[in-house]
């Protein structure tokens, strides 16, 4: 393990050179170029407000002590780290499949392609994250002084997100079923985290029902997540130190698992490809 | 001589070949968990030493296990039993423009496949001007790759990993690259790392090579070592053999 964390390090401009590979590849004769990754989760906010604002009339809890009152803000503060979540599972599960010419003709730690793809979608995260900060400044939320605890945050999703994906790579080369199950289980997911609407809705659910509603939906890590970067954006507060510790625990053992699942599989993946 | 480069100990590679193969979630749940293969047998107990700093030839029929055995030296493949042994840095050109991206330029695809390779970008940028006038593709270096001929893309490909210099250089089949003028000057690039002291290990079906470039050589059938030593002796063997002349073994 330890000669593997050496050569690990040793291919960190592989690493580099990887996401930007897939940074500057992706947007490659377009005319709006890096714009879309901009254009593509404000067009999803655009339709989620019509449907759930509009529509729905889901009201969106008033920030406080930011007292910021705005669906689409509230919104996008679960909406982008969730698109965040979901692009990097996905894309490190997909990561092995399509580096398969690379796998089978040179040898590097093979534990660069899914990090590469959690990279290049961190950048783009990165940039919207800092554009909704501004935006919320703009709003009247004073979003500064969290900044630092916004990154280290954003780093303990990038962690659970591509341990995660790690895993599941490994599933997906024995079963390339498991990619499209996975897409399948992130769309629900999508609707089962506190995203679209507040948690105070599963709360009034649970008076009814009992509250093991609420018992059940605590169990996804990105709940509370997406509950850390409101209190630390929409509402300029601390987060509740249970959710913090959830996102800690979360994201240290799935990357450690994650990692060492890949790592042990790794070897083989020439010949099952 | 000091210590072989690399060594080969009693390595032996199987491969399934599955009749009917549980790829998906489904046969694997309607058949459980057994799928239908027999083991083919690509390397068997093979054994062999290169000494460092020298070219070393494998040579064989199509199917015979020389690529499955550079594949295993390049820590590619595992071996199901036996080890592998290497010792210096290591670069394999098994393919010529692993990872390049069409949509980048030559520039970009030249850091990036260099990185690939496993260099650093200060020893791309030191190599920059020499990589791409080796290559020939002069204005077109900052051209998107998938406007480039497939004579260009290859040519840019061998000129990375040329330049890679490792210890070790394992090499498939990819000597013939390019023009007449273009195979010379690769011929004769080879030719300068073998004085700087590399070692080479290729695989080729040109008998002139092994009897010109190596020093000795293998020959493998079916996954088993037939014979091994001087580079002349195994081509006069194996021509022997396969019942062919040198000429006619070129492809």
């Amino acid at each position: 393990m330890n000669g593997y964390i050496r050569e690990l390090w040793a291919s960190r401009e592989l690493l580099a050179n990887l996401t930007m590979r897939e940074i500057k590849g992706r947007y490659r004769r377009t005319i709006l170029g890096q714009l879309w990754s901009l254009i593509n989760p404000l067009a999803t906010m655009l339709v989620y407000t019509i449907v759930f604002s509009f529509l729905f009339r889901t009201a969106p809890p008033v920030g406080s002590p930011s007292g910021i009152e705005s669906y689409p803000l509230f919104l996008l503060c679960g909406l982008l780290p969730w698109t965040f979540f979901s692009t990097t599972v996905i894309s490190s599960i997909t990561s092995v499949v399509e580096g398969e010419s690379l796998i089978k003709k040179v040898y590097f730690p093979r534990l660069n392609l899914p990090l590469a793809a959690a990279g290049s979608a961190g950048f783009t995260w990165l940039i919207e994250m800092g554009l909704l900060a501004v935006v919320l400044l703009f709003f009247g939320a004073w979003t500064i002084p969290w900044l630092p605890l916004l990154l280290l945050f954003m780093l303990l999703q990038t962690m659970l997100a591509s341990g995660i994906g790690m895993m599941l790579a490994i599933l997906n080369v024995h079963f390339r079923d498991a990619q499209h199950f996975v897409a399948i289980a992130l769309q629900l997911g999508l609707y089962l985290t506190p995203i679209l609407y507040p948690i105070t809705l599963v709360q009034q659910l649970a008076a009814d029902r009992g509250h093991w509603v609420v018992d059940v939906f605590e169990l996804n890590p990105m709940e509370h997540f997406v509950a850390v970067f409101r209190s630390l954006l929409y509402d300029n507060r601390w987060p509740t130190a249970v959710d913090s510790l959830w996102c800690v625990g979360s994201a240290v053992v799935l990357f450690a698992v994650g990692s060492i699942v890949f790592v042990r599989n790794e070897r083989n993946l020439g010949r099952l490809l | 001589m000091s210590a072989p480069a690399v060594t080969v100990d009693n390595v032996s590679v199987r491969f399934r070949l599955y009749h009917e193969r549980n790829n998906s979630l489904k046969s694997a749940v309607m058949r459980g968990r057994r799928s239908v293969h027999e083991d083919f047998e690509a390397l068997h107990n093979v054994s062999l030493e290169i000494p460092a700093g020298s070219t070393f030839g494998i040579v064989g029929r199509n199917g015979a296990g020389k690529s499955t055995l550079l594949k295993c030296i390049a820590r590619i493949l595992y071996p199901d039993s036996g080890r592998i042994v290497t010792r210096g840095r290591m670069a394999s050109m098994l393919e010529l423009g692993s990872g390049f991206h069409p949509e980048l330029s030559g520039r970009e695809n030249v850091y990036l496949n260099g990185s690939i390779l496993g260099m650093s970008r200060r020893t791309v940028a030191a190599k920059f001007d020499e990589i791409v006038s080796f290559a020939g593709v002069g204005k077109f270096i900052d051209q998107p790759i998938k406007n480039y001929s497939s004579g260009m893309y290859v040519r840019l490909g061998f000129a990375v990993a040329i330049n890679v210099d490792p210890d070790i250089l394992v090499v498939d089949e990819i000597l013939a690259v390019g023009d007449a003028a273009f195979a010379e000057k690769s011929r004769q690039k080879f030719v300068e790392l073998k004085a700087a002291g590399t070692t080479i290990v290729m695989v080729t079906h040109a008998i002139s090579n092994i009897r010109q470039m190596c020093d000795s050589a293998a020959w493998i059938d079916s996954g088993r070592l037939v014979s091994i030593g001087d580079s002349n002796r195994i081509a006069d063997e194996y021509t022997a053999a396969v019942g062919l002349g040198d000429d006619q073994q070129q492809r």
